[in-house]
């Protein structure tokens, strides 16, 4: 097992260092240069020689690779450079946000279980009767309404209906939690419900297809109540596929979801890397990329790890 | 061993698909299914028929008759410039039409051909694809859009390519799977020992029994790639108006005119959600008839 | 330069220094409600989609004074006495604009001019404490060493604006409270570039020393302190508890700021940030689009509003150094097929002025209205597309032609009216080929002078002289239209040479006409821009700017009614 684990992670590392060429070289490709931006700020023209001037100051106007080296040495010291237009720490502005997307998140995958397991389960158990054709017909509406528009009719129906209207303040967590969920309670719920919606089907298919196994056949033939047929048996092998899908739900625990971070205000990774684009801050771009690539595959790890945990098939093998 | 075919006794080996009493059973079984591929049929015909059944042109601005609620004369309204909604959501399902069928296309292609590749040879060849597959994934959908979108500018076919890239790769897992799960059958084994090229196997063979999870891969792009496109405008960086793609519609001047207008909103609203839901129960129902595991369960 | 002419100048100048050494405001004209300390103002401003950009003065952004100016003030700034609702006739919404009958001392108590060299000198305000910031600086007086320092940090910037000081030779402290100003000649807008405009902050060097990229190393002067920045989501302000203005109000005199915090919020989404509105998140919401207001009125009938003219300019340039734009003809003609009472009727839904460009009518003194404005003017605001075809085919186009146009993709607005627009053009013959451009990629093209023939897009005026050099002399980079005439060169050159405003005035007045009847742009209405705020907020009337996009010295002179605001149902 612990071969295995090493295996994995150092597997990770060429990817990583293939992907981080690809995005460092490939967002210097976005036309219009920072430097034009910049200069357009002010309405006195700049000669040539102020351009370079600027290029210099950014580190920009070294070649590619050799920028491309700097960084990397750098990231081997913690370093991510500076934003070219705050020249704050690009890690700093990364830990600022990463919190905010995790939490957000976690949160949202949370709601989605709550909803996606029972509804999945019993809609498995009661198949093909009314309330499983209404589970299903409803989250399949979920999924087909765009998160932007679900996400602005809960912001703009509620204050013209009863005056209320989401927190907008973001609190951080350990500053205070009520007040942190205060507002992250309700863009999580949107972004749960959504999520929610593919987690049931999931559930429900793999629900069914254990439980016409024939183990459970036996165990309901014994006599064992329903309950503790699909709890011990059932729910367990049902639950591998789940696992997985959470493992691809991953990329928005860290990534972000930028449209409901757009709507609901709240600052993370998501709005983070769509300011930076338009921005044109090539150091926080890569940034972004490189720490949510990290992050997702470290959590695929522990997510194919966890197999081992649910299903013993898989321990034996490896 | 003889060179005729051997009988087709593994319960894994498909009987080919019967089109009219698939038909039949589809709307026997599965009534909700069947609708949504009428409604995806629908859809189609409007699409590829939408410059014969709009009344009016997709960007006749007309400032004087802005903002109409549905009349006789304009069945979804005008919007704040005037122009026709229900010609405005045609020519949008015909958009619609285009980018989620070539996006599907180019995703389910492209799926097929990394799945059955990778499936297929396994080794040393797979876990490198595989690799590079898990590295694509690693990064939020939106996120790659976004910074390819500002690369290459915005445009219609450039969120093609892109969104039938993205969903290509990620959907490349579903096919391999099932070409891991059938390249062990007997079948392909007898074909392999009496020297069939690789090409022939993979085409006579293998691709055959896949088609099932194929067709339901495609059809659930579709829904994919038109949700996509809006989440995009919504961001600003779907298909650049006047195009009158349903998300940017209901992004852009639905939302802004929610008030005053809401039939800007609710036209393209309603079209892209049944659209996305028909071809979602769609999809659904043909993977429940087609695939062979959940055969003899409803 | 005449003497006399020099006299005139100096006492225009000094009465307005002198006048400034009355403190704090004047007497409010409306019936004086007591003031009420206390309370939280939970603001959208103008900008209220972004947060700060960088918060360091040496970075030479143009939106640090709307951030840091809660804090770090500047030697002028508007004296809001003369503001419309005590009775002035000012707005206050241009965005880098002050009229010289407006202008205050605000770290500066009084200047003066003196000859042989051109020097001006200011005398500071005494007794003007910057507060204790714990492990950057004690509390101490500010003196002329600070402006000093202050000038000399932002002159000395690797991210300086070129040749933007280039008018100042230097500049000195000549005692504790006075600082010597040196110029090389009279430059008209000496007191945008350092006085009151974007990059003159009074900061002191111990921030600089702890980190000036830093927010939390930031203390200055003002009646605010900077005590929280989310990014991408809130900016906190707390009161300065021994800020040193007062405001007079009703015959008593109030020290300054009432509130005890100010929150800047940061809401992209206009529908998100509209709901704040209604359900009293917000407090004042500067910025509202005129389409959301009449739902607004019905569903918080409460809300008092305030519209002004944007300070922005709205048209599609012209290339005139590509055909066919560089036949006068062609352009004039483009802009008689549009039909603009059209537009400003349709599409504006009638918020939206016929000509606000490129001078404002906020602009007192400087702006002509198109009524006296010559005939051949006015014409291009008359709908006339039989005189276009005319026109077109008297030029060699008799039937049309194609031409590109560039817009930014990323505005609803522009992506709307452009095709409004192409309806018009296409009804003489002429045709438009839409490039839509991510917004980087759109502003590198004029930026890089590769903008397409036709190129659409807003530009803001800034100031009545800058409006006209920014966008019409030879080379700049906000010249789209590529416009280029030695002898506008030479007339803009005049103009900031010039020291009588009257002079500038009429100066200005004359190279507008050319330049507008020149048509380099198609001239497109501008809109209307609306603000709204709860009835709790008082002493506020949609101000917008005390200074180059700074809106500090009107936000600490607003008060909160607490009582009002618990009464209607809010807390």
């Amino acid at each position: 097992m612990q071969a295995y684990i090493i295996r994995r992670l150092l597997a990770l590392i060429p990817t990583l260092i293939f992907a981080s060429i690809i995005v460092f070289t490939t967002v210097r490709l976005i036309p219009g240069d920072i430097i034009d931006m910049m200069l357009s700020q002010n309405d006195i023209s700049a000669s040539k020689m102020d351009r370079e001037a600027l290029m210099a100051t950014l580190g920009l106007d070294k070649p590619m690779w050799s920028q491309y080296l700097t960084w990397i040495g750098n990231l081997f010291k913690g370093d991510m450079g500076n934003s070219l237009w705050q020249s704050t720490p690009v890690t700093e502005r990364l830990a600022q946000r990463i919190p905010v997307t995790f939490e957000l998140g976690v949160l949202a995958i949370l709601i989605g279980l709550l909803i996606a397991l029972p509804v999945g389960v019993y809609s498995a158990i009661r198949q093909d009767t009314a309330g499983d054709y209404i589970a299903r017909s409803f989250s399949i509406l979920l999924l087909a309404i765009p998160s932007f528009w679900l996400g602005t009719m809960v912001v703009v129906i509620p204050s013209i209906l009863w005056g209320w209207s989401p927190e907008v303040s973001y609190i951080p967590f350990w500053e205070d939690p009520w007040g942190n969920l205060k507002q992250m309670l309700v863009p999580a719920a949107v972004l749960g419900a959504a999520l929610s919606a593919v987690t049931m089907r999931m559930t429900r298919t793999m629900m069914l297809e254990v439980l016409r196994q024939d183990y459970i056949r036996t165990a309901t033939a014994k006599g064992l109540p329903e309950r503790l047929v699909v709890f011990r048996h059932a729910l367990r092998n049902a639950l591998i596929p789940v696992v997985t899908l959470i493992g691809l739900q991953a990329p928005l625990v860290i990534g972000g979801a930028v449209i409901i971070e757009q709507i609901f205000g709240i600052p993370g990774m998501g709005t983070l890397l769509l300011d930076a684009v338009s921005q044109r801050d090539y150091p926080v771009i890569t940034g972004v990329f490189l720490v949510v690539g990290l992050a997702v595959m470290l959590i695929n790890l522990l997510v194919d790890l966890s197999y081992g945990l649910l299903d013993p098939r898989v321990r034996v093998r490896s | 061993m003889s060179a005729a075919a051997p009988t087709l006794t593994e319960a894994s080996a498909e009987a080919p698909i019967k089109p009219a009493g698939f038909v039949r059973r589809l709307i026997r079984d599965k009534p909700l299914g069947a609708a949504g591929g009428l409604i995806f049929l629908l859809f189609l015909f409007c699409g590829i028929f939408a410059d014969v059944l709009a009344p009016y042109g997709m960007n006749e601005i007309n400032p004087i008759d802005r903002l109409q609620a549905p009349s006789w004369a304009h069945p979804f309204g005008t919007d704040n410039l005037g122009r026709d909604m229900l010609s405005r959501c045609l020519h949008g399902a015909k958009l619609s039409v285009i980018i989620g069928l070539s996006a599907a296309t180019i995703a389910t292609l492209i799926s097929v051909l990394i799945g059955i590749a990778t499936g297929y040879l396994g080794g040393k060849f797979d876990l490198i694809v595989q690799r590079f597959v898990d590295a694509w994934m690693s990064f939020p959908e939106l996120i790659i859009l976004i910074v390819v979108v500002s690369v290459l500018g915005p445009g219609m076919f450039q969120i093609i390519g892109t969104l039938g890239l993205l969903l290509g790769i990620a959907g490349s897992r579903i096919i391999r799977s099932a070409v891991v799960s059938v390249r062990e059958n007997m079948y392909v084994h007898a074909a392999q020992s009496i020297g069939a090229t690789t090409p022939r196997i993979l085409w006579k063979h293998i691709l055959p029994n896949i088609l099932p999870p194929i067709i339901v891969l495609f059809t659930t792009r579709v829904g994919a790639v038109i949700l996509a496109e809006s989440g995009l405008s919504f961001l600003g960086l779907g298909v650049p108006p006047p195009a009158p793609t349903w998300g940017g519609l209901l992004s852009g001047s639905g939302r802004t005119y929610m008030f005053q207008g809401p039939w800007l909103a609710l036209a393209p609203g309603l079209c892209l959600t049944v659209v996305v839901y028909a071809t979602n129960v769609f999809g659904d129902a043909l993977r429940d008839l087609l695939d062979p595991r959940l055969r003899g369960s409803r | 330069m005449k003497f006399s002419k020099v006299k005139s100048a100096i006492g225009g100048i000094a009465l307005a220094g002198a006048l400034s050494l009355v403190s704090g405001g004047a007497l409010a004209q409306a019936p004086a409600e007591a003031p009420k300390y206390g309370g939280t103002l939970s603001v959208a401003t103008i900008y209220y989609t972004i947060s700060a950009l960088t918060w360091d003065p040496a970075d030479w952004n143009w939106k640090a004074n709307h951030d840091t100016g809660q804090y770090f003030e500047q030697l002028f700034a508007a004296d809001l006495s003369k503001s419309k609702k005590a009775g002035g006739k000012h707005a206050f919404v241009a965005d880098a604009y002050l009229p010289l009958d407006a202008i205050r001392g605000e770290l500066a108590e009084s200047w003066s001019w003196k000859e042989n060299p051109l020097r001006l000198e200011v005398k500071l305000r005494k007794g003007v404490m910057f507060p204790e910031k714990k492990g950057v600086m004690a509390s101490r007086e500010l003196v002329a060493d600070d402006v000093v320092f202050s000038y000399n940090h932002l002159n000395a910037s690797p991210k300086k604006i070129p040749s933007y000081f280039d008018h100042v030779t230097k500049v000195e402290a000549t005692d504790k409270h006075t600082v010597l100003f040196t110029f090389k000649d009279y430059f008209a807008e000496w007191d945008y570039r350092f006085g009151w405009g974007y990059y003159s902050s009074i900061f002191p060097k111990e921030v600089v020393a702890a980190g000036a990229k830093d927010w939390k190393n930031h203390n200055g002067t003002g009646p605010f302190m900077l005590t929280d920045f989310v990014n991408g989501n809130s900016t906190t302000f707390t009161k300065n508890p021994i800020y040193w203005d007062k405001e007079r109000i009703g015959g008593t005199e109030y020290k300054l700021p009432f509130v005890d915090k100010v929150i800047y919020r940061t809401i992209k989404d206009e529908a998100a940030s509209y709901a704040a509105l209604r359900t009293g998140r917000l407090d004042i919401h500067e910025g509202v689009r005129w389409s959301a207001v009449d739902e607004l009125k019905k569903n918080a009938p409460q809300l008092k509003w305030s519209r002004h003219l944007n300070m922005v300019g709205t048209f599609l340039a012209m290339r005139v150094d590509t055909k066919p734009f560089d036949d006068v003809r062609v352009r004039r003609a483009l802009n008689m097929a549009v039909n603009k009472q059209e537009i400003v009727k349709t599409f504006w839904g009638g918020n939206a002025e016929l000509f606000g460009y490129p001078q404002h009518p906020d602009y007192v003194g400087y702006f002509e209205p198109l009524a006296s404005m010559p005939e051949s003017v006015k014409e291009l605001f008359t709908y006339n597309p039989e005189k276009a075809k005319k026109l077109l085919a008297e030029a060699g186009h008799p039937n049309g032609f194609t031409f590109k146009v560039q817009v930014n993709a990323n505005s609803p607005v522009h992506m709307d009216l452009l095709p409004m627009v192409a309806a018009y053009l296409e009804k003489v013959g002429v045709k438009m080929q839409i490039e839509p451009l991510e917004y980087g990629a759109f502003l590198s093209r004029m930026t890089s002078k590769t903008n397409s023939a036709g190129y659409f897009m807003d530009n803001g005026h800034t100031n009545p002289t800058t409006t006209i050099r920014k966008s019409f002399v030879t080379g700049q980079t906000w010249n789209p239209s590529q416009y280029a005439d030695a002898a506008l060169d030479k007339k803009v050159a005049a103009m900031y040479a010039e020291r009588d405003e009257g002079k500038r005035q009429q100066m200005l007045k004359e190279m507008t006409r050319e330049i507008v009847d020149k048509a380099p742009y198609i001239w497109l209405p501008t809109g209307y821009v609306y603000s709204a705020w709860w009835p709790w907020v008082k002493n506020y009337d949609g101000e917008l700017r005390a200074g180059a996009v700074r809106p500090g010295p009107i936000y600490a002179r607003l008060w909160i009614d607490q009582e009002q605001k618990q009464k209607m149902g809010f807390k």
